[in-house]
Formats: structure tokens, sequence, C-alpha cells
């Protein structure tokens, strides 16, 4: 059937949890592509009759308009799906950065192709230059804190880093008494925990 | 109006309904399996895609029955009760259906039947959300269609916003893009 792989696709985005990715589908994807072309030939064929038989192509509504026309109505199908596709996926890419930081961790950036890793270096230039303009950070917690300093665990091994403040050794396991605003793009990647009660 | 990019839209259209050809169509073979040259003759009763047959009905190429999920057997079984009808097996998009086909069809009793049916089951939706164990998918939700699942999760989520406002817990969490799973050297 016209479009169905096409909607193999969209329905690809419609199974994953909300907001998570899936690597892209290059494979589908260019089947897709492939079934456009296919009913492209198709479309100029069947319009090549018609003029060939000397009817007017605008007002001719014979076998073959109406074959054209299904070619066509199944072209602008596929088209919206892959649209919907890529446009989809820049949202959660666009997300990605707002949560995660401008450095991607592994198994997320091999799940971009190579277009969708221009983009989101684009976006993050774009949204960095911004806020250096503002001189504020925008992707920080929105709410205001009552303590300036968290009480946090490291998950993973990091090592020595450099703070606004100090200049910790974070080993996994070991508990520190950190800036909220140091500690919570390690929290956002998966790296530390934030202590309560 | 739902949006160019909305991937509940592209699938709900991607749902068949049953058409007869009004006109004959070269070249489109593949629509019809008892088809024998490539292309449908006139009269010829194929099962079309939403996305499709509506456009040809628009043009008047086609006539649209009214699908089997809309039927005699379909209401009555609403009407004895609506909860426990299996709906996402006859139509996972048996709203969003209904509403676009009512028009197309001529039939002006869809409209009231689509409304006695999301009101019967939406207390039951609701009542199940809030009473449900969390954590164990329940056996009713292969019952409810695509809608009636927004509506489920966002009832369990505004619950779970609710508890977490009024216990407290920790403000940063790990980026949920990032996936439940936890790394192997875990």
């Amino acid at each position: 059937m016209y479009g169905r792989r096409a909607c193999q696709l969209v329905k690809e985005l419609s199974d994953r949890d909300a907001g998570q990715l899936t690597a892209f589908n290059r494979d589908l994807f260019d089947q897709v592509i492939k079934e456009c072309s296919a009913h492209h030939l198709e479309l100029q064929s069947l319009m090549r009759i018609i003029q060939e038989g000397g009817l007017d192509i605008q007002t001719t509504r014979n076998a073959d308009h109406f074959g054209a026309a299904i070619h066509h109505l199944a072209l602008i199908r596929n088209k919206r799906c892959l649209m919907a596709y890529v446009y989809n996926r820049t949202g959660t890419i666009q997300s990605l950065r707002w949560k995660v930081g401008p450095v991607l961790p592994q198994e997320i950036q091999e799940k971009l192709n190579y277009s969708e890793e221009e983009y989101f270096k684009n976006y993050s230039a774009a949204l960095e230059s911004y806020m250096s303009e503002l001189e504020l950070d925008l992707t920080v917690d929105m709410v205001p804190p009552k303590d300036p300093y968290i009480q946090v665990r490291v998950l993973d091994d990091i090592g020595d880093v450099l703070l606004s403040d100090q200049s910790p050794n974070l080993a996994r396991h070991s508990m520190h008494f950190l800036k909220r605003t140091d500690a919570e793009q390690f929290i956002s990647q998966g790296l530390m925990e934030e202590l309560t009660g | 109006m739902s949006s160019y990019y909305d991937i509940d839209d592209i699938m709900m259209e991607d749902e068949f309904v049953s058409v007869v050809f009004q006109v004959a169509a070269n070249g489109v073979g593949l629509l019809d399996p008892g088809a024998e040259t490539n292309c449908v003759e006139q009269g010829s009763k194929v099962e079309l895609p939403f996305w499709l047959s509506h456009e040809l009905q628009l043009r008047q190429a086609v006539s649209v029955n009214i699908p089997a999920c809309f039927n005699q057997k379909t209401r009555k079984e609403i009407q004895a009760d609506a909860a426990c009808v299996d709906l996402r097996n006859r139509c996972p998009y048996f709203y969003e259906l209904g509403c676009k086909i009512a028009p197309l069809v001529g039939d002006r009793t869809i409209g009231s039947f689509l409304l006695y049916a999301f009101t019967g089951r939406y207390k039951e939706v609701l009542s199940k959300a809030h009473s449900a164990a969390i954590a164990v998918a329940p056996k009713f939700l292969t019952l409810f269609t695509k809608e009636e699942t927004h509506l489920y999760e966002a009832a369990r989520s505004s619950m779970a916003a609710f508890k977490k406002w009024r216990l407290g817990g920790p403000r940063f969490e790990r980026a949920s893009i990032l996936g439940r799973k936890r790394k192997p050297n875990d």
C-alpha cells in the first residue's frame, strides 16, 4: 500500500517514550525517498499519456487523470511523513541542549545523523551567543534556591575539576558540599545525585 | 485543527476505510489486490487509508463507506457497557477518525454516538488512573484508544506531580532524555 513505509517511520516516533530519542532510521528514510521518486516517475508518465492523447491537462477527468492524482497524493503524503519525522526529532534535539548541555554523551551522539549533529552545534552556538550577550545563563534552574549550596553524592569517577569556588576531587561515591550552579550540570548528566533530608 | 507535523494526526490518517471507486484509475493497480491489470476499475470496492480516501472523495472519485467500528454492533456494545468495549482493537483512533469521517459519509448520528461513548468511558479512565497501583501495566490499558491513553497518562503524571509537591524531593534529577537505563559499569 502507498505510504506504508512512511507511516512506519512516523510510528517509530509515536512508539518511543515521550522525549526519548531513537537512532535515526537512515535505511527506512531512504526507502521512502525512493518511493517518492517512483511516484514521481509514474506521475510524469501518466501526464505524458494525457498530453499525447491531445487532451487538456487542466480539465481532463479520465482514468489517467485519477491515476496521476493518486500518485500525486501519495507523494504529498510521503513528504508529510518525512517532514514530520525530521521536525519532531529536531524538537527533541533542541531540548537536549537545555537539559544536558553543550556536550552530548556518546550514546546520544550515536543516534543523530550528520545534519542533526550540525543542527545541534548551530543551535547550541546561537543559544550561547544570546546568553553571553545577556550575560546570563538561561539553562539553570528557574526556581530560586533556598540555599546556594547543596549536598551531593558522586555516582561516577569524574576526577579533579575546577569549580567556581573550590577544586574538589570528585571520586565515585564521595560526598561533597557544592554550589548549586556547579552541581546542576553534573546532576542532569547523571554523574551525581542530590542528597536531601 | 491539528498541525502538519502532528504525529497522532498522521497515524490516524493511516487507518483503513472501505471505499467504492466511482471512476476508473490507471497505473495504480497496487490499490486493488483483485485487479488483473495495473488499473482500478469503476465500481471496485477497495480498502484505502483515510488520507487517500478523503482526498479522492473531495474529487468525487470514490464514495466512502462507514467503517466497521461505527456499525450497529459496536453501538449496541457501547450502550450496554461503554467502559468494557475494546475500542483499541477496533480502531486506536476511534474518536479522531469518527470526527473526520462523519462529514464524509453524511451520517449525523456518529457525532452523538462518539460523545456518548466518550462520556461513558471518561469517568472510568479517570478513576482508574487515580486508583490503579503504580509500576504494573494494568490490563485495562489495552482497551483504551490513543486519546484515552493520553488522558490516562496525563492524570497519572499530575497525580505524581501533586505527590512530589506535597512530600518534597530533590529539585534536580538526571535529565529524563538520557533514558532510565543505568550505565553497564554500575
